[in-house]
């Protein structure tokens, strides 16, 4: 037989994957390479585990949810931060987690370019505040993988002149490495790749003291949601993409164990989910608003786990209400690798059998509470 | 006084104009040549682009030598004669690889490798004239290029480029033996070996020198897994060990390399089949090597930058390339 033929007849069969052990309950091996120790108290999952304040206001969005309101959002951070913290003044909710000398990473989402990306408003506020404790606008940097999405959501209009933009690469296309640090990084063969290392990002390992990761309520094809744990993990590191291969996804534990690695987890001291908008289906993208919903919601924490624990249930009850499958099928019959296009029209069709399980595995690590009994949720209504 | 100290001038220029001599004849013997169909009223512009030798249609050889270029004569059926190679690339081919997970790659240096005295040449598309120029002259290919006359000017750029390298005769540094059978089955299986950077070199027996010695047909590897060449390669991975490799890329798929070296210094050469610049690309290579040099085509001031000897390996980053680049590394003592 040959090559073509086989790798064509290996393409048309749904689960069939080429060389390696597929299995993602099976971890691969990993060797994690870093400098770098523990801080005494890692900001995941930080000073509050298993604790998370969720706000909630009517007013944030406009009525068809195409535009955010400031103000509301505003008033959402200052109470969310504040019942995080337990101050009475939100000026020092954010002083418990910055001094004016931290050099501060803001860990954006832009993938899901232009309805479901960290809003401009929860950014500038988060600015807003860090500014009011000190910490002078050269000092924050807001970054993001690739350039060209950060172009698209477009966030310097939106804050103050001197505040950082940086992305690691141009775009979603591999050979610009210079951003990421050749001395940490995972190394693990997921299904034969040639390029077994995923680095972190130099700015975060040799520049910012202290992170904060504001990702956003979303579906993903491969890890069943995408929240804190993804964004702040395949978003700091190189050479992610691999974890994915015909249907099978390593992201049940890989997405943890970026996340674990140091300095990545001590230095991510602050969660600040933006859930204003979400997307329940074909995410982590949200080219149109077809699949976007509205859970009007800003939640707060240290914990990500936690905070991704109550993600699962956010995105698979709105996938229940309208009838999709949940996140957690595993049906071959709902799988059909690679093709985004039937995907975005179906909500019935996977193109990778998720893995939500990955939330668990991040608990299991260390960095926050995965049972849903432990973890104590504050909602307020603003 | 005075006549020893003229002796001693002409006796070193003489090793001097000998070294570089023998460097040009090395050099010279490896280069590729250019196939050009275009008529002798473009021979301004190929001496202007620095050409001086190409291969030409017979009848047309004269007029070519008449104008002061070196002529190769080479009928088309002579041209055609030799076996043609794959246009060195990324081929993007839906339902079998994804651009961003599993690039698939047209390379030829398994059949050079196959076939080392063998005649070969390209016919080309626009923008492919100078990788294809550089894995020729890579694997030290008897190989002539027709290429598309836009092509003109980079390729003479690369042929100068190759031309000014210092010299790097080295034997091939391998880690698998393959027994070529001259089936179709085992050369696909020495092209995704060359594709995944796994060193190998053909022997005519397994040899206690390599890691690992394939011959198709054997109780260890038996000429139906073969079938699969890509799972084939993966299991010679996986018995070689990662750790055992002499050679490592990070940060692209689509960079195929070739090491030699002989005992006091290494060379690596770097074929980037993508059409983009990459920026520090970081290189494992078994063994401890002193600081050494790059030269990259079309790159000023390339740089070996992040350089560490640990655990029996040395590691570096090339600063940046383009379609070509050579490390040259003495090995530390």
């Amino acid at each position: 037989m040959k090559r073509r033929t086989f790798v064509q007849l290996l393409a048309a069969s749904p689960l069939a994957s080429t060389i390696h052990a597929e299995d993602p309950k099976v971890a691969p091996k990993y060797k994690v390479v870093t400098p770098h120790k523990p801080a005494a108290t890692p900001g995941m999952p930080g000073p509050y585990p298993g604790k998370v304040i969720s706000v909630k206001s009517a007013k944030c969005l406009s009525e068809d949810g195409t535009k955010i309101n400031g103000e509301a959002v505003r008033e959402m951070m200052e109470r969310g931060m504040r019942a995080l913290t337990g101050d009475a003044k939100t000026i020092d909710s954010w002083r418990r987690f910055f001094t004016p000398e931290d050099i501060v990473g803001i860990k954006v989402n832009a993938g899901g370019r232009p309805w479901v990306v960290s809003s401009h408003e929860i950014v500038a506020e988060t600015i807003r505040n860090l500014m009011e404790i000190g910490v002078k606008p050269g000092q924050i940097y807001i970054y993001e993988r690739f350039q060209n999405q950060l172009d698209q959501v477009n966030y310097a209009p939106h804050i103050p002149e001197g505040v950082n933009i940086f992305a690691a690469e141009r775009a979603n296309v591999r050979g610009d490495n210079q951003s990421y640090d050749p001395g940490v990084y995972v190394e693990a063969d997921f299904f034969g790749e040639d390029d077994t290392r995923s680095n972190m990002i130099r700015l975060v390992s040799q520049k910012l003291t202290k992170i904060i990761n504001i990702p956003n309520m979303k579906d993903h094809g491969a890890t069943g949601v995408t929240g804190c744990l993804k964004n702040i993990a395949y978003g700091s590191f190189s050479n992610v993409a691999r974890t994915h291969f015909k249907g099978v996804s390593h992201t049940l534990s890989f997405v943890g164990e970026l996340a674990n690695v140091e300095p990545l987890r001590s230095r991510t001291v602050l969660q600040i989910m933006d859930g204003l908008r979400g997307v329940w289906h074909a995410g982590p993208f949200a080219p149109t608003l077809k699949y976007v919903f509205f859970p009007k919601t800003i939640q707060f924490a240290t914990d990500p786990v936690a905070i991704d624990r109550l993600l699962l249930d956010i995105i698979d009850d709105e996938r229940k209400r309208r009838g999709a499958i949940s996140i957690w099928n595993r049906d071959e019959k709902s799988l059909d690798f690679n093709n985004g296009k039937r995907r975005d029209e179906d909500p019935d069709t996977n193109i990778i059998i998720r893995e939500p399980g990955h939330v668990q595995y991040a608990g299991k690590l260390g960095l926050g509470v995965h049972d849903i009994n432990k973890i104590e949720v504050k909602e307020i209504e603003v | 006084m005075r006549a020893l100290v003229l002796f001693l001038a002409l006796a070193l220029a003489g090793v001097l104009f000998t070294a570089e001599a023998q460097r040009r004849t090395e050099v010279t013997q490896r280069l590729p040549l250019l196939y050009w169909g275009g008529g002798v009223e473009t021979a301004e512009r190929l001496k202007q682009a620095g050409i001086e030798q190409i291969a030409a249609p017979p009848d047309k050889a004269a007029e070519w030598r008449k104008v002061g270029l070196k002529v190769v004569a080479m009928s088309q059926a002579e041209l055609e004669r030799r076996e043609k190679l794959l246009t060195p690339r990324v081929a993007g081919r839906a339902n079998v690889a994804s651009p961003t997970q599993r690039p698939w790659i047209d390379a030829n240096g398994w059949r050079f490798v196959r076939n080392p005295s063998g005649k070969f040449y390209y016919e080309l598309p626009q923008g492919r004239a100078a990788i294809a120029a550089a894995e020729a002259f890579v694997y030290s290919a008897d190989a002539v290029l027709k290429i598309d006359p836009a092509d003109l000017e980079v390729i003479a750029k690369m042929l100068a480029f190759l031309r000014e390298l210092p010299s790097g005769n080295l034997p091939v540094i391998a880690d698998i033996g393959v027994v070529d059978d001259g089936s179709p089955t085992t050369g696909e299986v020495m092209n995704l070996l060359t594709r995944r950077n796994l060193l190998f070199k053909k022997v005519p027996a397994p040899s206690s020198q390599l890691r690992v010695n394939i011959r198709l047909g054997s109780k260890e590897y038996p000429e139906a897994e073969a079938a699969d060449p890509s799972a084939f390669a993966q299991k010679i991975r996986q018995r070689l060990g990662d750790e055992n490799r002499s050679l490592r890329v990070y940060g692209s798929e689509i960079v195929l390399c070739r090491l030699t070296g002989d005992g006091s210094r290494a060379r690596l050469h770097l074929l980037n089949y993508g059409g983009r610049e990459i920026d520090s690309l970081r290189v494992r290579l078994r063994g401890k090597y002193g600081l050494g040099a790059v030269k990259a085509f079309g790159i000023e001031n390339a740089a070996l930058e992040e350089f560490v000897v640990a655990d029996g390996a040395t590691e570096f980053s090339i600063s940046k390339i383009g379609v070509y680049a050579v490390v040259d590394l003495p090995v530390a003592k």
